[in-house]
């Protein structure tokens, strides 16, 4: 199972990657829907000796959730929105990568420095964890369009489901569907956020919202 | 030397010609076409070497020089593969790095005879040229030495032979990394789509090809018979990593990586039928990627 | 029916209340439904925090807990609500308000209700973390009640930049989860706190810089200040005033959550409260630079918002007689800072602007809300006799206790600082030359109601602090401190 399991990390680094490479937003909201739907199996794959329904559907919730509705609700919001397809970064894309391996450098660095307790499952979890949360925070800075400041949330997001689930497990049923119906609820009122920014101002480029200072 | 290390060797020149005809005929089955024979490489040698040469005046020794060090480079490096249960003719240690340079020997006489027509084409083409090969370079070495520290080798005789369907087993994600980061190589290193177009006639999209438009005859054809040389080296560093079937029965290894190589030729002309040729200014992210992806297998290896 | 059940009744209220407001017709009736709600929920409120400081802390399950910290916190969050949503009324009725846009209001607010009540309530770190992101979220789109560019910009700000902090809470969270592996429920606080000595200290710590980042940033400690100003000033005033009057504390008692567990397991080591300290000093040097120059009302009292979470954080940095001062210099801030955002509000609606320099001669265009906002700045300085002014005595105290000399000399030069600069501001709206001439405002009963109770509260509190009131804090301050309450 370690090997799905750290198959499961490449899959999230070459992701990530590909969140930093593209200049596409469909793309970028299939490639977190993609990770969700990996990240949703690890639940099943860390405790595979010991599959409970609970598992199971939390597995079932998370990937549906993530894989389905939350495109459903992004590519929404860009249709409502009109954006034009380009991302539009502050950041090249060439730049953004180089960018992104100088933060997985930085995550296999610190995670090599942190001791965790309990039963290692693999020693990538935690760097492809702690890169995914950097590329998430990298997107939300260094895009102009809000929606990918979403997407930037959503793949943070991913990197601290993947470190909980994997390296805590025993989260109580209730608290996880409290976290996954707050994440929910995050991306719709994100959306409506969209929605009504692109009423009001015509765009939804974040460097122009700036008339409060001081 | 290894004696035996010569019968993939003289192999490769006698069936490296065959690779273009395989990619041409597959892309000319997507296009419904019949296509040109499967030969018509060699015909092309064959021709170009009966006809003379002409150089044009404002060419030194360089222009003449350019297409006959490629293909010795390509000889070399040729020399130094090892396939299926052969070893290389030559081997030691850190040969990988060797291979590599060889290809930068081929590309840096190619370069020059280019900028030594004067054509503002042929240097446009060259500096692109430069440019990707530039790039391609981490992702081709960093890749080698993830499979090396893998494998336990520095010589591509001993990494290559070492690699089993085993490694597989234990080492998927590092071995498709590397795979996936060797086909970016390969692809960019031959001028294929969709890094370059060998089929466009319009120099200002051109790459490899816009480099070598002043050269005839002889030369030419020692240009091309270099370029397959080198599809079928690169090719075959591929094919090694990613199908290692070590029977250890001679012609079962043979056949399989052979297999492997015309199945990689079918792969590139399926990908120039489906695939567009990138926007130039995304090729240098392409190749990034890929050295991304070797430097992640080099991480996972490594830790 | 044990009195531990009414644990339940402080959650399922507001719920039920907001999931109701959809069938209400005008936008008074909406809001008189949203204050009686309030008011049930601070009934059912009141008995169990009676029960805790009578009898001890309530427990339902892993899920339920009220220990002194939490029922006090849960008072002040009562006293803010009421207030401000008796303050609705009066502020509403000044404003366009289409019937949708006050039902979304009405179950917003009571929606908030509930969930700043869960991360109080819940005894399940996991669950508090829900509370809080939910809380912002609801929160969110309450500054857009009225959608004006400048509130969607706010609204934009705040919902990202707490929605990432938080995230990092929850990072902290799994974290801690992960250092207590061998405590029987590893997310639940009070096993983790009988656990404390098995816990993993390295990661525990590590959790807690991410907690103290994460809810930080939701508490509006400095650095990770930036969405509040924004939010605080294009917010309608009553959202304002749960802002400041107790949304920033949650976040800050989900901090003062860890403390104890953090000190218990390191040995008292006081790790934690140097960071709270060094948090704290920062917030109130930065807020005072940011007073000085700052020409907007409601950006003013947001700033001093930053300087006296950071004064809260500060004290129970200290420790011993700091933890006492930080819960009581809470509940005087909260108290005062909502008459600053009610006044500022009404204020702001009579002179059509924010802007301190068009605001002069306010105790002449309205007597009654020129005098609140002229005595909440004044107590927000620190003026003796109102009680900011004894809580932040006592930090003084216990920073003089602990031998913190550059605590305690940055504490007073940022504190004085602010003095300055807002007593300049205050005066010139108060006393300065009116832009415009106009009549009087006219004040209701319910308006004066509105200043006298916050003031009243604030001047009896600074001259007598009554017994069951003091052993309510001290019981709380026991637990930041990490005793048996």
């Amino acid at each position: 199972m370690t090997q799905m399991i750290e198959a499961v990390m490449v899959l999230l680094v070459l992701t990530n990657l590909l969140l930093l490479g593209t200049s596409r937003l469909a793309t970028c909201i299939r490639t977190v829907a993609i990770q969700g739907v990996a990240l949703g199996t690890l639940p099943v794959l860390g405790h595979a000796h010991e599959l409970s329904l609970r598992l199971v559907l939390l597995a079932v919730g998370s990937a549906s959730l993530k894989g389905v509705v939350f495109p459903f609700l992004l590519f929404r919001a860009m249709r409502e929105a009109d954006v034009r397809h380009e991302i539009e970064p502050f950041v090249g894309y060439t730049a953004s990568i180089l960018i992104g391996i100088g933060s997985l450098a930085v995550s296999v660095w610190a995670s090599s420095r942190i001791t965790l307790p309990g039963p290692a499952v693999s020693s990538l979890v935690l760097p492809a964890a702690l890169f995914t949360i950097l590329v998430g925070l990298f997107v939300i800075v260094s895009r102009r369009k809000a929606l990918m400041q979403v997407i930037g949330y959503l793949a943070m997001e991913n990197g601290i489901y993947a470190f909980g689930v994997v390296l805590v497990g025993e989260i109580p049923m209730l608290v996880e569907l409290g976290v996954l119906l707050d994440v929910f609820v995050a991306v719709l009122v994100m959306g409506i956020a969209i929605y009504h920014i692109r009423r009001e101002y015509d765009h939804i480029d974040v460097d122009e919202l700036d008339a409060l200072k001081g | 030397m290894n004696l035996e290390g010569l019968v993939p060797f003289a192999l490769a020149l006698v069936l490296a010609p065959l690779l273009l005809g395989v990619i041409n005929r597959t892309k000319a089955f997507f296009a419904g076409r019949r296509g040109a024979p499967l030969l018509q490489a060699y015909y092309d040698v064959a021709k170009l070497l009966r006809k003379g040469a002409v150089f044009s005046r404002t060419t030194t020794w360089v222009f003449r020089a350019g297409p006959i060090l490629s293909l010795a480079a390509m000889l070399g490096g040729l020399a130094l593969l090892p396939v299926g249960g052969f070893p290389a003719v030559v081997a030691f240690e850190g040969d990988f790095v060797l291979l590599a340079y060889l290809l930068g020997v081929a590309r840096f006489f190619t370069v020059l005879a280019a900028l030594d027509t004067g054509s503002a084409f042929e240097g446009m083409g060259a500096s692109r040229d430069v440019t990707f090969s530039a790039l391609a370079e981490p992702a081709l070495l960093l890749g080698l030495a993830a499979v090396g520290r893998e494998a336990g080798g520095l010589s591509l005789s001993g990494i290559l032979p070492a690699l089993t369907a085993a490694t597989w087993l234990s080492a998927a994600p590092q071995i498709a990394l590397v795979a996936a980061a060797l086909l970016v190589v390969f692809l960019a290193e031959n001028a294929r789509v969709p890094v370059d177009d060998p089929d466009t006639h319009l120099e200002l999209t051109m790459i490899h090809e816009v480099m070598i438009l002043d050269h005839s005859g002889p030369d030419l054809g020692a240009i091309l018979y270099a370029s397959v040389l080198k599809l079928w080296i690169l090719g075959g560093l591929l094919v090694g990593v990613a199908l290692p079937v070590r029977t250890g029965t001679v012609l079962i290894d043979l056949a399989s990586f052979l297999g492997g190589l015309f199945a990689l030729a079918v792969l590139t002309g399926v990908i120039e039928s489906t695939m567009a040729r990138l926007r130039l200014v995304r090729i240098p992210q392409l190749l990034v990627g890929a050295t991304t992806l070797s430097i992640l297998a080099l991480i996972l290896v490594l830790r | 029916m044990e009195t531990r059940h009414a644990l339940w009744l402080v959650l399922a209220l507001p719920a039920a209340g907001a999931a109701l407001c959809p069938l209400l017709r005008t936008r008074d009736g909406m809001l008189r439904w949203a204050l009686g709600v309030v008011a049930a929920t601070a009934a059912a409120s009141a008995v169990c925090i009676r029960a805790v400081f009578a009898t001890g802390p309530l427990r339902v399950g892993g899920l339920l807990h009220l220990d002194s910290l939490s029922a006090y916190h849960l008072g002040v969050m009562m006293a803010v609500f009421l207030l401000a949503s008796l303050y609705s009324i009066t502020y509403f009725r000044h404003e366009t308000f289409t019937r949708g846009g006050a039902i979304r209001y009405g179950g917003l607010w009571l929606g908030s209700l509930g969930t700043m009540a869960l991360a109080l309530l819940s005894n399940n770190l996991g669950l508090m973390w829900v509370g809080i992101e939910a809380t912002t979220l609801l929160t969110a789109l309450l500054i857009t009640v009225h959608r004006s560019p400048a509130a969607l910009e706010a609204m934009w700000k705040y919902l990202l930049t707490c929605s990432v902090g938080i995230a990092f809470a929850f990072m902290g969270t799994l974290l801690v989860a992960a250092a207590g592996a061998k405590a029987r429920e590893a997310l639940v606080w009070t096993s983790l706190r009988d656990a404390a000595a098995t816990l993993d200290v390295g990661t525990l710590k590590l959790g807690f810089l991410f907690l103290l980042v994460g809810y930080g940033t939701k508490s509006g400690l400095a650095p990770m200040h930036s969405w509040l100003p924004d939010a605080h000033s294009q917010a309608p005033a009553p959202v304002s005033a749960i802002f400041s009057g107790f949304m920033l504390n949650s976040a800050l008692y989900c901090i003062l959550r860890y403390v104890p567990l953090v000190e218990s397991a390191t040995g008292g080591s006081g790790w934690s409260h140097r960071l709270l300290v060094l948090f704290g000093l920062l917030s109130i040097v930065v807020s005072a630079a940011f007073i000085t120059f700052q020409n907007d009302l409601k950006r003013l009292l947001a700033y001093s918002s930053v300087e006296h979470l950071g004064i809260i954080a500060l004290g129970a940095g200290l420790g011993g007689l700091g933890a006492f001062a930080a819960l009581f210099h809470t509940l005087n801030h909260s108290v005062c800072k909502t008459l600053g955002f009610f006044c500022a509000g009404r204020l702001g609606q009579l002179h059509g602007t924010q802007d301190m320099r068009r605001m002069g001669g306010s105790l002449r265009s309205s007597p009654v809300w020129g005098t609140g906002l002229l005595a909440a700045v004044l107590a927000l300085i620190g003026m003796t006799p109102f009680a900011i002014f004894m809580s932040e005595l006592l930090i003084v105290r216990a920073a003089i206790d602990t031998r913190s000399i550059v605590s305690l000399v940055v504490f007073l030069a940022g504190t004085g600082t602010v003095f300055v600069a807002a007593l300049r501001h205050a005066v010139r709206m108060a006393w300065g030359d009116p832009v415009g001439e106009r009549p009087p405002a006219r004040a209701t009963p319910l308006d004066v109601a509105l200043v006298a109770m916050p003031l009243g509260v604030i001047l009896v509190l600074g001259l007598w602090l009554p017994g069951p009131l003091a052993r309510a804090i001290e019981g709380a301050a026991a637990v930041i401190r990490g005793g048996r309450p």
